[in-house]
C-alpha cells in the first residue's frame, strides 16, 4: 500500500512539472506571440481560442508571458540553489569536518544570518546593488548559503567519526580527498532533498521580490511580476491574475512531491 | 503435567510487498511449567518473531499470522488486545537485546519496576515500593534503594539489564522470553546474567524462553533446544542430543562453528620483532558531573609482536583495547611512549563491517584507494592488484564493480581484510573483526585469517572479548583490564594456568575455566 502511495506522488509530481516545465522549455525559443509586444485591441482579452490565457492590460499574450516568465523564474531559482548550495555546501564541508574555533565562529555568524528572514536579507542585499534577474539571484543566494551551510555541516560531523572515513585515512587520503570523495557522496540523500526544497522556497521569494517590485523589471515578465501586475485588473479580468498563480502553485507542488520521493 | 504454552503450526507472513514473504513456518513448541527452552539460529531466521507472536507483541497490519498459540488454556492468536494485556507483564514477561534503549530513559527506575504491579495489582505505592526494592535485590544489584531513584543512564549496560529482569519477573510471571539478553553485554557481565536467569528459574519455576545466536550460552542454561534456520525449525531435541548426536546438516555446522580453545597452537615464534609498543600512555578530556576530568584509558601499555606471530588482546568493553588499536595505526596521538614498528602505512580491520566500507563508492574504489594515495602505481596494476586480493580472501572479480550494499556481512568483512592487506603488510590490526558476525560466517572469517596468517606469514593483532575465538587463533594472549594489561603470556598457559584473578574470572564467564 505504501509503495502504490509513493509511486502515486511521483507520476502526479511528474506531470505537474511537464505541465510547467516543458512551456517553460519551449518557451526559450518560441512563444505564439511576442511576449513583450503590444496589442491595444486585445488589452485585457478574456480567456479566447487566439488567446487561450487572455491578454494583460497591455494586451499582450499571458500565455506566451507565462512561458518566457516561468523560464526567468526557474533561471533565477536554478541560480539561486546552486550558489546557495555549492557555497552551503563548502562552508558546512570545512567546518563540519575540521570543527574547532573556526567552525564555532562561522557558525555564530551562520545563526546570526539564518535568524534573518531570508527575503528580509535579500531585500538589503537588493537595495543596495539595484534589482534585476541577476541581483534577485545573488541576493537570494546569499539569503540561502546558511542553511545549506548548517544542513551539510550536520552531515559531516557524523560522518567524519564513521569507520570508513577512518579507514580512508589510513588510505593516505588527504583532508580534501576525504571531504569531497568520500564524504560528500555519502550526504547525497540530504543534500538532494533540501536542494528540492530551497528549489521550491527560492521559486516563492523570487515572486515575492517581484511582487513587492523590486525583483525582475519591466519589460521581462516573471511568474511573480505578472502576478503584481494583474493585481489591478483582478475583477476586470480574473484568468490574467489566476494563470500564473496556478503555474507557481503546479511548480511547487510538482517539486515538493517529487522530493518526498526521492528524501 | 498440564502444559504451559502450545504452538502449533505458527506460520507469520509480511505482506508490505508485492509477493508475501513468509518469515516462519510450522513452528511448533510446548512448555511445560519451570522448563528452560532454547532457540538458536542465525539473524534474520525468524526466532524473535515467533518469540513476539508468543508474547501477543505481533500486531503489524501488514502481517498475517497462521496457526495456534495457546498459553495457559488461552488463545494467543484471536485473543482481543484488552484481554493481552491482562496476561502481558503478569504471566508473560519479555526482555529485549539492548539494555540501552529497552528502559524508558525520561523515568526512574523505581517507577519503570512498579509498572507491571500499578496494572495488574492492587497494592498500595509503600507496597509496590517495597516489592520493587525486593525484587531489585533478587537480581543481585548492591545499594538498590540508589538504583531505586536513578535514571537509566547512570547505570551500566550489565546493571540495566539486571534492571529488566527485575522488572520482568516482579509479577512472578510463568513464562519469560528472553529475545538475546546477554549480546550486548561483556563476557563476564554474560555469565552473570545466564547465572541469574537460572537461579530465578529454580526459585520461582518460573519457564524461559532463551533466544540466542550463542550455542555454547544456551548449552550452560537450557535444558531442551531449538535450531531456526530461515524460518524453519530444523532440529529439536535435549541439550545433550543435540550436541552430541546432531542429524541436521546446519546443526552439525553451528556446533562446528562454535570456536573452541586449540592447546596445541600456542608456539614461541622467531625473535624478529615487528611491531614495539613502549610505555604507551593514553587520555581524554572527558565531562563527568559537568567538570572537566582528564580519564587515563591506557597506562604505561607495553607489548611486541613477532614476525608471523598472532596475538590475542582481549577484555571488556571501554577497557582501552579500541585505542590501543588506533594509536597503533596512528588514527590516535599518545601522550607518551613510543610505537615502533616496520610498517610505514599500518592497517586495521573494523568491528562493524556495515561502517567501514563507504556506501557511496565501488568496492574497486575502496580497494585500490590505499594504492592511489600511497603509492605511484599505474593504473593497471592496481586494477590486477585488486583483483588478485579480492580472490585472495575468496571473493571473484565481480565484487570489484559492486557496492558495498550488495554485500553480506561476512563478505563485507572480507573486503575489509583485502584492503587492508593491499600495501602488501607484514602486520594486520583487526578489531574485533568477527563480533558483529554470525557464528558460521564467524567461522569463514576466522579461517580465511588463518589461511591468509599461514600463506603469507602475517602477523596479526587480534582484539576481541571472545576467549573462545582468540583460543582459537592466536599464539600468545594479552589480557587488558582498565588500560592496563594484566596479563601476558602463551596462549596455553593463560588458559591452563591463570595467575591473575581478571583472568580467572573471564575464563570463568567463557566457561573455559579449568576446575582443579
Amino acid at each position: 500500500m505504501n509503495r502504490k502511495k509513493r509511486s502515486f506522488n511521483f507520476i502526479l509530481g511528474t506531470v505537474l512539472l511537464a505541465l510547467t516545465l516543458i512551456p517553460a522549455l519551449i518557451g526559450l525559443v518560441w512563444t505564439p506571440y511576442d511576449p513583450e509586444s503590444m496589442d491595444v485591441a486585445n488589452k485585457l482579452a478574456h480567456v479566447s481560442i487566439r488567446h487561450i490565457y487572455g491578454c494583460d492590460n497591455f494586451g499582450r499574450d499571458v500565455f506566451s508571458r507565462i512561458m518566457s516568465g516561468s523560464g526567468i523564474t526557474l533561471l533565477i531559482a536554478i541560480g539561486t540553489v546552486a550558489c546557495g548550495s555549492i557555497i552551503g555546501t563548502i562552508i558546512g564541508a570545512f567546518t563540519g569536518y575540521f570543527g574547532g574555533m573556526v567552525d564555532t565562529a562561522i557558525m555564530r555568524i551562520n545563526d546570526v544570518a539564518l535568524a534573518f528572514p531570508s527575503i528580509l536579507l535579500a531585500l538589503v542585499i537588493i537595495s543596495l546593488m539595484g534589482s534585476g534577474k541577476y541581483q534577485v539571484m545573488f541576493a537570494l543566494g546569499i539569503a540561502f548559503i546558511p542553511s545549506y551551510a548548517r544542513i551539510v555541516r550536520g552531515e559531516y560531523k557524523r560522518i567524519k567519526n564513521l569507520d570508513y572515513v577512518k579507514s580512508a585515512k589510513l588510505a593516505g587520503a588527504g583532508d580534501l580527498r576525504i571531504m569531497f570523495v568520500h564524504i560528500l557522496p555519502n550526504t547525497k540523500a540530504v543534500l538532494l532533498s533540501s536542494v528540492m526544497i530551497g528549489f521550491n522556497n527560492a521559486i516563492l521569494a523570487e515572486a515575492g521580490l517581484s511582487f513587492l517590485g523590486i525583483g525582475v523589471q519591466p519589460p521581462d515578465a516573471s511568474l511573480g511580476r505578472m502576478l503584481s501586475e494583474a493585481q489591478a485588473y483582478l475583477f476586470t479580468n480574473p484568468g490574467y491574475a489566476m494563470f500564473p498563480g496556478i503555474t507557481i502553485v503546479m511548480i511547487i507542488l510538482g517539486f515538493s512531491l517529487l522530493s518526498k520521493e526521492i528524501g | 503435567m498440564e502444559k504451559l504454552l502450545h504452538v502449533e503450526d505458527l506460520n507469520i507472513e509480511f505482506h508490505d510487498h508485492l509477493i508475501p514473504e513468509t518469515v516462519v513456518y510450522d513452528f511448533d513448541l510446548d512448555m511445560e511449567p519451570g522448563e528452560i527452552v532454547g532457540l538458536v539460529g542465525e539473524s534474520g531466521s525468524g526466532k524473535s518473531m515467533s518469540a513476539l507472536a508468543i508474547a501477543g507483541l505481533l500486531s503489524r497490519h501488514d502481517m498475517k499470522k497462521r496457526g495456534t498459540i495457546t498459553f495457559n488454556g488461552r488463545d494467543i492468536l484471536n485473543c482481543p488486545r484488552n484481554q493481552l494485556r491482562d496476561l502481558q507483564g503478569d504471566e508473560i514477561c519479555i526482555i529485549f537485546q539492548e539494555p540501552l534503549t529497552s528502559l524508558d530513559p525520561v523515568k526512574k527506575i523505581g517507577w519503570q519496576v512498579e509498572e507491571a504491579l500499578r496494572i495488574h495489582t492492587k497494592l498500595t505505592p509503600a507496597e509496590r515500593k517495597a516489592k520493587a526494592l525486593k525484587a531489585l535485590e533478587d537480581v543481585e544489584l548492591n545499594d538498590v534503594e540508589r538504583v531505586y531513584d536513578s535514571y537509566p543512564h547512570e547505570l551500566s549496560g550489565g546493571m540495566r539489564q539486571r534492571v529488566m529482569i527485575a522488572a520482568a519477573t516482579i509479577g512472578n510471571p510463568m513464562l519469560l522470553i528472553a529475545d538475546e539478553p546477554t549480546t550486548a553485554l561483556d563476557v563476564t557481565v554474560q555469565g552473570q546474567i545466564v547465572k541469574l536467569l537460572k537461579k530465578i528459574n529454580k526459585e520461582k519455576n518460573t519457564a524461559i524462553l532463551f533466544i540466542s545466536h550463542d550455542l555454547s550460552l544456551v548449552s550452560r542454561l537450557c535444558d531442551r533446544v531449538m535450531v531456526m534456520k530461515s524460518g524453519y525449525v530444523v532440529e529439536s531435541g535435549s541439550i545433550k542430543d543435540i550436541f552430541e548426536n546432531p542429524k541436521e546438516e546446519y546443526t552439525k555446522k553451528l556446533i562446528a562453528s562454535i570456536p573452541s580453545y586449540d592447546p596445541e597452537a600456542g608456539k614461541e615464534a622467531e625473535d624478529d620483532v615487528i611491531l614495539d609498543v613502549k610505555d604507551v600512555c593514553v587520555s581524554f578530556d572527558k565531562k563527568i558531573n559537568g567538570k572537566n576530568t582528564n580519564v587515563k584509558v591506557l597506562k604505561n601499555v607495553s607489548l611486541k609482536i613477532n614476525k608471523g606471530e598472532v596475538i590475542g588482546l582481549v577484555g571488556e568493553s571501554g577497557c582501552g583495547k579500541s585505542t590501543l588499536a588506533k594509536a597503533i595505526v596512528g588514527l590516535q596521538p599518545i601522550d607518551s611512549g613510543s610505537i615502533e614498528q616496520h610498517e610505514k602505512y599500518p592497517q586495521m580491520v573494523f568491528q562493524d563491517p556495515y561502517g567501514s566500507l563507504n556506501p557511496s563508492k565501488k568496492i574497486g574504489f575502496i580497494l585500490e584507494e590505499p594504492l592511489k594515495n600511497l603509492t605511484d602505481v599505474t593504473e593497471e596494476e592496481r586494477h590486477k592488484k585488486a583483483k588478485e586480493m579480492i580472490c585472495l580472501v575468496g571473493l571473484s572479480e565481480e565484487y570489484l564493480e559492486r557496492y558495498p550494499a550488495e554485500l553480506s556481512g561476512g563478505q563485507r568483512q572480507r573486503v575489509c581484510i583485502a584492503q587492508a592487506l593491499m600495501l602488501g603488510p607484514k602486520l594486520l590490526i583487526a578489531d574485533e573483526p568477527v563480533s558483529a558476525l554470525d557464528v558460521t560466517i564467524q567461522a569463514e572469517v576466522l579461517k580465511l585469517m588463518q589461511k591468509l596468517h599461514e600463506e603469507l606469514g602475517l602477523s596479526i593483532l587480534f582484539i576481541s572479548h571472545d576467549l573462545r575465538v582468540v583460543g582459537k587463533m592466536c599464539d600468545r594472549v594479552l589480557v587488558m583490564k582498565d588500560g592496563v594489561i594484566v596479563e601476558q603470556g602463551i596462549k596455553s598457559d593463560i588458559y591452563d594456568d591463570p595467575k591473575h584473578e581478571y583472568t580467572v574470572s573471564l575464563l570463568e564467564s567463557a566457561g573455559l575455566l579449568k576446575k582443579n
